[in-house]
């Protein structure tokens, strides 16, 4: 399955950081079902991201369980989470200030 | 059940009819239940709300112009005159939860209002996609229908449009997700492990036995689940390689 590369936590903080304006982020949080590829395919079809960063996000979901995959207002936030359940993600979304949002 | 391979007119692989007939029945269960758990009766035809059955229907004094009285309105009945559309029912199997999860761990306010706002939506595209599933791998059936066995004396390819790929692959998801609550697969390891189980059975060629007691069905439904991760699988690779804009491998592999 896909590899990737090892800077995944400063990477995200970097992502975050360049959001400061966006108040609310999406979370794709890990599950035992979903296949990394269909994972990565979801981050390079639905957001558009590139291999390398839609694989990086995909470890880090299999990895710490978690990841911010998009920021901005909430309304967008609905927007993503919506299109996640729909392709069988399991997403919230939250304040990207609240505990956890990083 | 062979990998999917990219042809002109779409997506291929080479099915047993047993595992035609078995997805297709899943996929169309896992739909009933999500239409029940979702409450999507509530708002038929496609998720326009309709008129919702009232218990009593003669009780009830017409409004004006046909409209029902304030206290006999319905969220279905509000969101059909209003457009806003409401929560047909909020799901308690923990499977159609996962399927309709909430939008926020720890803000009811969000959750709620975001299943308000998106779960008859969602739901109801889940359902269209997993009936389209089922269509697409039933056996041609009737007098018209071709011979089941190609011209090879093997079973026709299935065929997936490359337009309807997405949904094909949503509705594996689904169907995996479904039987994974079923089979209380809760970790990556459980995972793994019923994997590498089915396939060493298969390898030692032992047959998937008709379920008729519990330890038996839930070896049944693990090859129905690695079936379909096979088949979701192998449908990622090649639509990941289109969609990087390159070649499909000439040799598809099962991957791992």
């Amino acid at each position: 399955m896909g590899s990737a590369g090892t800077a995944v936590e400063e990477d995200t903080e970097t992502d975050i950081a360049s959001g400061v304006a966006d108040p609310w982020v999406t979370i794709v949080w890990n599950d035992p079902v979903n296949l990394m590829s269909y994972v990565t395919y979801v981050f390079e079809s639905y957001f558009g991201y590139s291999r390398v960063k839609a694989e990086r996000l995909m470890t880090q979901v299999h990895k710490n369980g978690r990841a911010v995959v998009s920021s901005g207002g909430r309304e967008r936030m609905e927007v993503d989470v919506q299109a996640m359940h729909g392709f069988g993600l399991w997403a919230t979304l939250q304040e990207s200030g609240a505990r956890g949002a990083a | 059940m062979t990998p999917f391979r990219a042809m002109r007119r779409g997506y291929e692989a080479r099915f047993e009819p047993v595992e035609r007939v078995v997805l297709a029945r899943v996929a169309r269960d896992v739909a009933d239940m999500l239409r029940e758990e979702a409450g999507l009766d509530l708002f038929p035809d496609d998720g326009v709300p309709g008129l919702s059955t009232h218990p009593g229907p003669g009780k009830g004094q017409a409004w004006a112009n046909g409209l029902l009285a304030p206290d006999e309105l319905t969220d279905a009945d509000l969101a059909r005159l209003t457009g806003v559309t409401g929560v047909g029912r909020i799901p308690t199997d923990p499977a159609a939860r996962r399927l309709l999860p909430d939008a926020s761990k720890d803000d009811a306010d969000v959750a709620d209002e975001f299943r308000r706002l998106t779960q008859n939506d969602v739901a109801q595209a889940k359902v269209d996609r997993l009936e389209a599933f089922a269509a697409l791998l039933d056996l041609p059936t009737g007098e018209d229908a071709p011979s089941p066995l190609g011209r090879h004396g093997a079973p026709p390819p299935v065929r997936v449009p490359r337009e309807d790929a997405e949904q094909f692959a949503g509705a594996l998801t689904d169907v995996r997700l479904v039987i994974a609550e079923r089979l209380g697969l809760k970790s990556d390891e459980q995972v793994m492990q019923l994997t590498d189980e089915i396939m060493w059975d298969r390898q030692a060629g032992r047959e998937i036995p008709v379920a008729t007691d519990g330890r038996a069905a839930r070896r049944f439904w693990s090859g129905v689940f690695v079936a379909a991760g096979y088949a979701q699988e192998t449908l990622m690779d090649v639509m990941l390689s289109e969609l990087r804009g390159r070649r499909p491998p000439g040799a598809p592999t099962g991957s791992g």
